[in-house]
């Protein structure tokens, strides 16, 4: 606890998730070879050699997440995930975390919005016993009732918990507030009051309709040998019942129109936590490196304009971004910073300034040229180890991506031109239509932000939920 | 990732056999050394599984090198670090770095200061250079010191305020200290922040940052002979001079608990508990560190299986001690579940402790924390900015890098009753400090808190 950092570690992770950056002008990289396999049952295995380091990485994704949990109940697939380590039929949660921490294992698993995954990771010399815990796990959950009461009670504390620091949850309000009735707007880490009203039954069924071969992709990456390691997985997940299974389907959210504005009272809170933005864009938009590069400059790195003016040249903060946050169907865009109280008003209008600047002015070749070159040599370390490896090939089969989203990637980048970038710009960067949420003191703030939407929503941070009802209903549709 | 390096070479035209031959094991992690003429000791890890670069750069100066009245400068100083220099005025450096491919960080402790650096290879030379000029040449404008002074108070308004594990452990170690620098916080007393001056900036950079008081590593995309070239061309002319005077004090033996408590709204209770144990560079450091990981390590872990899974009273628990030069505090770090009194969460803490210092541990228990010391090894070496990190702390704390590759041979030879002499020799009622964060309604009116 007695670190501190230049930059705020988290600020650069939702950065991250917009597209990391970087330079270097020769060449293409490749993604290493791997070997895509389906099983009878329906399972596909990708499998990639890594041989640096004597480890194992496991990474799979389920295609169901928070968005298939019923109305009222939303949590359940995360609850789900959570308890496959907490009892098999042959295994008690203790003997799961004793056998795996004698290895020095690593295997949890968890829940988003589209999809749910586990991640595992052995030493090499104990891939047995590692793909004993990983196999009875995934296929022979018991969700035995005391360990369920007993984790649906730690995540409602969870979420308490989480109140007490606004960066924690500010994402679960926006969401709310920003998707409005479309099922992106629910949390899927579930919420004070569907949390409680979560059955055994509940996750059972959820399990039972979902964790199928066929819905499932696993990657392993690591130090094997293909052949052998294809038969061993063969063998071992053959024992998987194949069963018909639903793949979740999300229509895209319609933008928000106009403006409007959540407030969050926090009557303790010294700064504003905010984020404004709007409806962007899916994984798989067509112009999503173009995105990428245009966002890279606007909030995507440290001399970003945001960071730039707010941070930089202000000191009006410690962190300013912006990112995209790509699903299967459009996710969310946003802008977000923290401020004093007393600088809410000139922070919050400096950051808007910037989003009209780059419609009005915007960018340059030069800076095209540095976000180009940074992007580009950001990239490399990114997909370095393993479980890295492990998560990109399984998240890319996911999402129906080959595996030229990597081996093209620096040639288009380098294909982006400035005409490109202002198109970009028009379509996908918000200008008059903008949802804020602030998390603040009420009392100090609650006047100044009245000035940024007619329309003014207020909630206390120690109400139940997320507000998912604030919103004022976006909407749903194609 | 060797095989990355392969798909490199092919673009670039190489041979398609390299991409499918098994790659060969990279498991010695060999380290080469030179040391400059003025001091800096640099550390080189070759490693071409990608491009890249992770370059770390260790200065011995931290929060515990401070004095009353000017707390938290070392850190400010790190933020100093890039607003501007001679060659590379303000937000150059940054700029340079980013247009290259680079990106940065750092972090200030209370021993070191630590400045890293992530690039392709391709910018090797653009960062010696900003590296040098930085340390040669600092600019100090009284401008930019006011504007990063708010980028530092808003950082504590995040870390602190508006955290309630900072407010709290802010205080923890205020109470467990009360002559030693670890006393007061990394980041500073907020009046602090506002009240240092340009001169004791300047003098903190002359203290902290002779070449002599650094330490270098660069693991990734490199070859020992071009960074001994480089360091030697940009590094080597930047003249050294006396390193930060010895910290003297030394925190005399507690005579006996201390508690503390923290009122503040939150939706949940916090407890810290801390106990004073010896500095990184001891005997005591490995049967310490069997120690943490039997206790916190999994949800096999003594104190995962009693208060969150078994009795349900805490929603977390964590803690452990960190790399330091002079003794430092092992703590417990604990969120006590919704309605549970922190008092009962305490005792049960405390009733794991005895069981700890009366009954030892298993053999199973202690194989458990090697292996898991193992895994975490090679974990730490799965990446050119894990292998700079690691490779430069043990450098740096335990006086040595080998230390690094004999850890496992050290670990052998821990035993359980070492592990038993742990806790009983340091987590007693005398030794103790205890905070606990009490929430508390918000207040009817608006109250000012500046």
């Amino acid at each position: 606890m007695n670190q501190t950092s230049r930059i705020f570690r988290i600020l650069l992770l939702l950065a991250g998730l917009a597209l990391p950056a970087a330079a270097q002008t020769t060449g293409e990289l490749k993604l290493p070879p791997y070997k895509s396999v389906k099983l009878k049952n329906g399972l596909t295995l990708l499998l990639m050699e890594q041989h640096e380091v004597p480890l194992i990485s496991f990474s799979a994704i389920v295609g169901a997440g928070g968005v298939a949990d019923p109305a009222g109940k939303e949590g359940i697939a995360s609850v789900t995930a959570g308890l496959l380590r907490k009892g098999t039929k042959t295994r008690t949660a203790d003997q799961i975390s004793a056998e795996l921490d004698f290895i020095g294992g690593q295997l949890g698993a968890g829940a988003g919005a589209d999809s749910s995954s586990i991640f595992a990771e052995f030493v090499k010399k104990d891939l047995a016993k590692g793909l004993d815990l990983l196999t009875d796990v995934m296929m022979n959950p018991s969700f035995a009732p005391d360990e369920t009461t007993k984790l649906l009670k730690q995540r409602l504390d969870g979420i308490k918990s989480a109140k007490d620091q606004p960066q924690a949850v500010i994402g679960q309000y926006y969401s709310a507030y920003l998707f409005g009735k479309h099922p992106y707007a629910r949390p899927a880490g579930g919420d004070e009051i569907s949390l409680a009203a979560i059955m055994r039954d509940d996750i059972a069924k959820f399990y039972e309709a979902n964790y199928v071969p066929g819905n499932t992709i696993l990657a392993v990456v690591g130090d094997f040998q293909t052949a052998e390691m294809e038969k061993i997985l063969t063998d071992r997940f053959s024992a998987w019942p194949a069963k018909a299974s639903a793949p979740s389907h999300v229509p895209d959210a319609a933008p928000a129109t106009g403006k409007r504005l959540l407030l969050v009272d926090k009557p303790d809170s010294t700064q504003s936590f905010f984020w404004i933005g709007n409806v962007g864009i899916s994984r798989t938009n067509p112009d999503r490196v173009g995105i990428q590069v245009v966002n890279t400059l606007f909030g995507g790195r440290f001399t970003s304009w945001l960071s730039t003016e707010l941070r930089i040249k202000n000191g009006l903060t410690y962190g300013a971004s912006s990112f995209f946050d790509r699903r299967l169907a459009r996710g969310g865009f946003a802008i977000t910073s923290f401020t004093p109280n007393a600088t809410t008003e000139r922070c919050i209008d400096l950051a808007l300034e910037q989003l009209k600047r780059l419609h009005e002015k915007g960018l340059t070749e030069e800076e095209l040229k540095s976000a180009k070159a940074y992007i580009k040599g950001q990239f490399p370390p990114s997909i370095e180890t393993s479980d890295q490896l492990a998560n990109l090939i399984a998240t890319l089969r996911f999402y129906g991506l080959g595996d030229e989203e990597i081996n093209t990637f620096y040639s288009k980048i380098d294909a982006m031109t400035l005409a490109d970038a202002k198109l970009v710009i028009q379509q996908y960067f918000p200008l008059d239509n903008l949802v804020f949420v602030v998390i603040g003191k009420a009392s100090e703030v609650g006047t100044v932000v009245k000035k940024y939407a007619p329309k003014v929503d207020t909630l206390s941070i120690s109400a139940p939920g997320f507000g998912a009802t604030a919103g004022a209903g976006s909407g749903t549709g194609n | 990732m060797r095989l990355i390096r392969s798909c490199r070479r092919i673009a670039l035209g190489c041979v398609f056999a390299a991409l499918l031959a098994p790659a060969g094991r990279a498991q010695s992690f060999e380290v080469k050394t030179h040391t400059l003429k003025n001091g800096i000791k640099i550390l080189v890890q070759e490693d071409h599984s990608i491009p890249n670069v992770a370059l770390y750069t260790f200065y011995r100066i931290g929060s515990r090198n401070e004095r009353p009245g000017t707390t938290g400068l070392s850190h400010f100083f790190e933020h100093m670090m890039f607003n501007g220099a001679k060659k590379y005025g303000f937000g150059e450096f940054d700029r340079a770095m980013e247009a290259n491919g680079g990106s940065n960080n750092a972090y200030t402790t209370q021993n070191v200061t630590v400045y890293q650096d992530w690039f392709p290879r391709s910018a090797l030379e653009l960062i010696f250079d900003e590296e040098a000029d930085r340390i040669r040449d600092l600019s100090f404008d009284p401008k930019i010191i006011e504007s990063e002074r708010n980028v530092v108070r808003n950082e504590r308004k995040l870390s602190v305020d508006n955290n309630n594990f900072g407010v709290l452990n802010e205080q923890l170690w205020a109470t467990a200290y009360t002559a030693h620098p670890y006393q007061w916080p990394v980041l500073g007393w907020d009046v602090d922040i506002v009240n240092w001056k340009m001169e004791d900036l300047q003098n903190h950079f002359r203290m902290g940052y002779s070449p002599s008081n650094a330490t270098m590593v660069i693991s990734g995309d490199v070859s020992f002979e071009e960074i001994v070239a480089l360091a030697e061309k940009y590094l080597e002319p930047i003249p050294s001079h006396d390193p930060p005077p010895k910290v003297t004090t030394q925190e005399p033996e507690q005579m006996g608990e201390r508690r503390v408590v923290v009122r503040k709204f939150g939706q949940l209770p916090i407890l810290q508990v801390a106990y004073h144990v010896p500095q990184t560079n001891s005997p005591e450091f490995y049967p310490l560190q069997i120690l943490e990981t039997i206790l916190f390590t999994g949800q096999s872990s003594r104190l995962y299986q009693r208060l969150v899974d078994k009795d349900q009273l805490a929603l977390f628990v964590g803690g452990g001690w960190d790399w330091s030069f002079d003794p430092t505090l092992f703590e417990f770090n604990i969120r006590p579940r919704a309605g549970v009194d922190p008092a009962k969460v305490e005792q049960a803490l405390y009733d794991e402790i005895t069981r700890l210092q009366s009954g030892g541990i298993t053999d199973q228990e202690l194989e458990k924390a090697k292996n898991i010391r193992t895994a975490e090894y090679y974990r730490q070496m799965k990446t050119i900015s894990g292998k700079s990190n690691v490779i430069g702390t043990y450098e740096v704390f335990l006086g040595d890098y080998h230390k690094l590759f004999n850890a496992a041979a050290e670990y052998a030879k821990v035993s359980k009753e070492d592990v038993q002499r742990m806790a009983r020799q340091y987590f007693n009622e005398k030794n103790r400090t205890v905070a606990t964060l009490i929430p508390e309604a918000p207040a009817q009116k608006p109250q000012e808190k500046k």
